[in-house]
């Protein structure tokens, strides 16, 4: 491994770090919800279902920001949970403006 | 119960041990030649079905819901001991499944 | 900066797998020993015997006791002795604070039995790392996801995945490790994979509670309810004193429906609103039944509840927790399941190492801070992987050396455990690196290989029973590798020519 390769530039990493453990968790968390309910399911399946994949996503979001080319699109993470969150969570927001 | 399980691990073992000597490398590490492509062919198909026939006594013994459970256990066990054996007793990693089937034998006829 | 994806998952791989090694590491080498919780917990209590009682004996010794002692309490529990856990215990209030005694199965007296942390601790350990619940539930979720993303990454770097699938070339050096490092870890990826995955599901609405805050507001009671069909609690009428219902027939159409029995709970027991829960033993499927029981009421013994029928997703859950709960399939599983937690806590201890062993031709080369650095990393690996195994045997030792009478014996167990892993540390720290591991390595080994002298002279007795053989069997054969290890490190180290070990750090994988 060559020393160029990500050995000595401390803010990458740190960028990344966070984009895979805190970008990725929100990325996470906003997909659960939006497939928790999109999927044609009962409720209890739903939950459990989705439930049941989010730590493979997790899993490959922490990848993506260590593969992603640039530390900049590592965080891409974050505005893709936007619209999912949307999707997760419209039934509270539709409460909340009602 | 036990002679199922022993069976499973002694079949489990020599499917691996098949699949191994079907690779070059590992050939030459124990018989000092290169094996021909046919010999090859024939190792790696007898150790897929030594593979299935260790999934069918792992099911004798657990039941086929928790027998591929302990199947895979005894499998990667299996592989392990065997890549572990290899560079210092290569015969012996051969040979000591022979030793085996007196015990499972003994399983067998004790009906345990 | 460009990198290619085998550079960068390398990278992480390395870093992310040293930063949560030794943590991993722990994990694995306690939740290995938890697969024998109960055998440990049992050997840990020698007042206890191994006795052949039918349940409805030991129910009824149980209840005439309670009912001697406890008639008033709002609850009893009855612990039936198993083919696990010979004991016979019965507690008066809440199962986990009331007021607990052991009792000899055959004739219901009281035994006396010493206060002790148990293989329960490994389990608690295991799962929450001995902090108040939920840091440490955290803690050890985040080192799971680490583990996950050593494995994926680990993966990608591999690339002769196929074939150097049986590779091993001991006595080489940092090929060596390497050469274990990858055979551990590929032959039992299966186990690694799946024990990691399943344990992240135990707590998923912990970890990842999105969906129970998408779909239920975040209100897990309701989700509970409409999961499993809980028992409704009846409407308060006052209640007057009746007697409970005889067990026995109850006890054997629980045994008939649901297998062997774990236990009795019996709520408001000689009251008109009893309830009599029968707990079955876990493990007759793959599927985790715990909790999942038959209800009766306790002055008629009609039958009020369970065991529930699981729908499909809730029977796949409670299958994947079962496959990291271990409690299915009888001992040659169990067995099964203890060696591969072993090795693949070896598997950890050869990646922590080779991560030295490769760089410490260099060290020479390095800063100040970086020497400090890599000093620490040493004496961590020792601490962790030697000091570890020292403590846990030592927590038998210390259940045989401290005096029986000793209040709040079981915590002083605990700290004696954590006494010794601090010890281990700073030995770790202080001792240059090859004597502390020899060190280390050397009183894990006698510490085992000399468990079955301890039980003689602090008990009178060798072993006692043949559960308690088992484990003084396992330890002394787990001594003796120990003892192998200490030996190897007594050898001559391998020496090599410079060109070979650039050749070999090429090769990241």
């Amino acid at each position: 491994m060559s020393k160029a390769a990500g050995t000595t530039q401390a803010w990458p990493i740190c960028s990344r770090v966070l984009a895979g453990l805190l970008g990725g968790y929100v990325f996470t968390y906003a997909l659960t919800a939006a497939l928790a309910q999109l999927l044609p399911l009962d409720r209890v399946d739903a939950l459990l279902i989705a439930s049941l994949l989010s730590f493979t996503v997790y899993t490959l979001a922490i990848l993506w920001a260590f593969a992603a080319r640039s530390a900049w699109r590592a965080w891409a993470v974050v505005p893709a949970a936007a619209p999912l969150a949307l999707i997760g969570f419209w039934p509270h927001l539709l409460e909340r403006l009602a | 119960m036990m002679t199922a399980f022993l069976g499973s691990l002694l079949l489990a073992y020599s499917s691996m041990l098949a699949l191994c000597q079907g690779l070059e490398r590992h050939y030459k590490q124990v018989w000092g030649r290169a094996p021909t492509l046919g010999l090859r062919r024939v190792l790696r198909l007898a150790g897929w079905l030594l593979l299935i026939a260790s999934l069918w006594a792992s099911a004798q013994a657990w039941g086929w819901a928790m027998g591929p459970v302990g199947w895979l256990g005894l499998l990667s066990l299996s592989g392990l001991l065997l890549a572990w054996l290899l560079p210092y007793t290569p015969r012996l990693a051969v040979y000591w499944p022979l030793a085996g089937l007196p015990v499972w034998g003994a399983a067998y006829l004790l009906a345990i | 900066m460009k990198q290619t994806l085998t550079q960068s998952m390398a990278w992480l791989h390395t870093w992310g797998g040293l930063l949560f090694g030794w943590l991993l590491f722990a994990i694995f080498l306690t939740g290995s020993l938890a697969v024998f919780d109960q055998e440990i917990d049992h050997w840990m209590q020698p007042e206890i015997q191994q006795t052949s009682v039918s349940n409805a004996q030991a129910v009824e010794h149980a209840v005439a006791y309670l009912q001697r002692q406890h008639a008033d309490a709002s609850a009893w529990n009855i612990s039936l002795p198993s083919e696990r856990m010979p004991a016979l215990r019965v507690t008066a209030g809440d199962r986990r604070s009331g007021i607990s005694t052991y009792l000899d199965p055959l004739t219901g007296e009281p035994l006396v039995v010493r206060d002790t942390a148990g293989g329960t601790f490994f389990f608690r350990f295991h799962y929450s790392l001995s902090m108040p619940r939920n840091p440490g539930i955290w803690i050890v979720g985040l080192a799971a996801m680490a583990m996950l993303v050593a494995l994926i990454s680990g993966i990608i770097i591999h690339k002769k995945f196929f074939k150097e699938f049986f590779t091993f070339r001991p006595n080489k050096g940092q090929r060596s490790w390497l050469d274990a490092h990858n055979a551990s870890a590929v032959l039992l990826l299966p186990f690694h994979l799946m024990i990691t995955y399943t344990g992240l599901l135990i707590f998923a609405l912990i970890y990842m509670p999105a969906a129970l805050d998408s779909l239920y507001k975040g209100d897990f009671a309701a989700f509970y309810r409409e999961h499993i069909d809980v028992m409704e609690e009846p409407h308060q009428a006052p209640t007057h004193p009746a007697p409970l219902t005889a067990l026995a027939p109850l006890l054997a159409q629980a045994e008939a429906r649901m297998g062997p029995l774990s236990g009795v709970v019996i709520e408001h027991p000689g009251r008109s609103d009893a309830h009599i829960e029968m707990r079955r033993v876990l493990g007759n499927r793959i599927a985790l039944t715990k909790g999942h029981n038959m209800v009766f009421d306790g002055v008629t013994g009609e039958l009020l509840a369970g065991p529930p029928e699981l729908r499909p997703s809730v029977l796949a859950q409670r299958v994947m927790f079962g496959l990291h709960f271990a409690q299915f399939g009888g001992y040659p599983m169990r067995w099964l399941y203890f060696v591969c937690g072993l090795l693949s806590s070896a598997m950890i201890a050869t990646g922590l190492v080779l991560f030295t062993v490769k760089r410490r031709r260099k060290y020479a080369s390095e800063s100040p801070l970086g020497q400090q650095l890599y000093r620490l990393v040493e004496s961590l690996n020792v601490a962790t992987i030697a000091g570890l195994v020292v403590a846990c045997i030592g927590l038998l030792w210390l259940n045989r050396l401290l005096p029986v009478e000793l209040a709040q014996r079981a915590g002083w167990e605990v700290r004696g455990f954590f006494a010794l892993w601090l010890l281990s540390v700073l030995h770790a720290w202080l001792r240059p690196r090859l004597q502390a591991w020899r060190e280390q390595l050397s009183l894990a080994a006698v510490l085992c290989l000399g468990l079955p002298l301890l039980s003689v002279f602090s008990d009178g007795q060798a072993w006692g029973d043949s559960m308690r053989l088992w484990l003084e069997v396992t330890v002394v054969a787990l001594g003796l590798l120990l003892a192998w290890s200490v030996w190897r490190l007594h050898q001559p180290q391998v020496q090599h020519s410079e060109r070979r070990v650039r050749h070999a750090q090429a090769q990241v994988n």
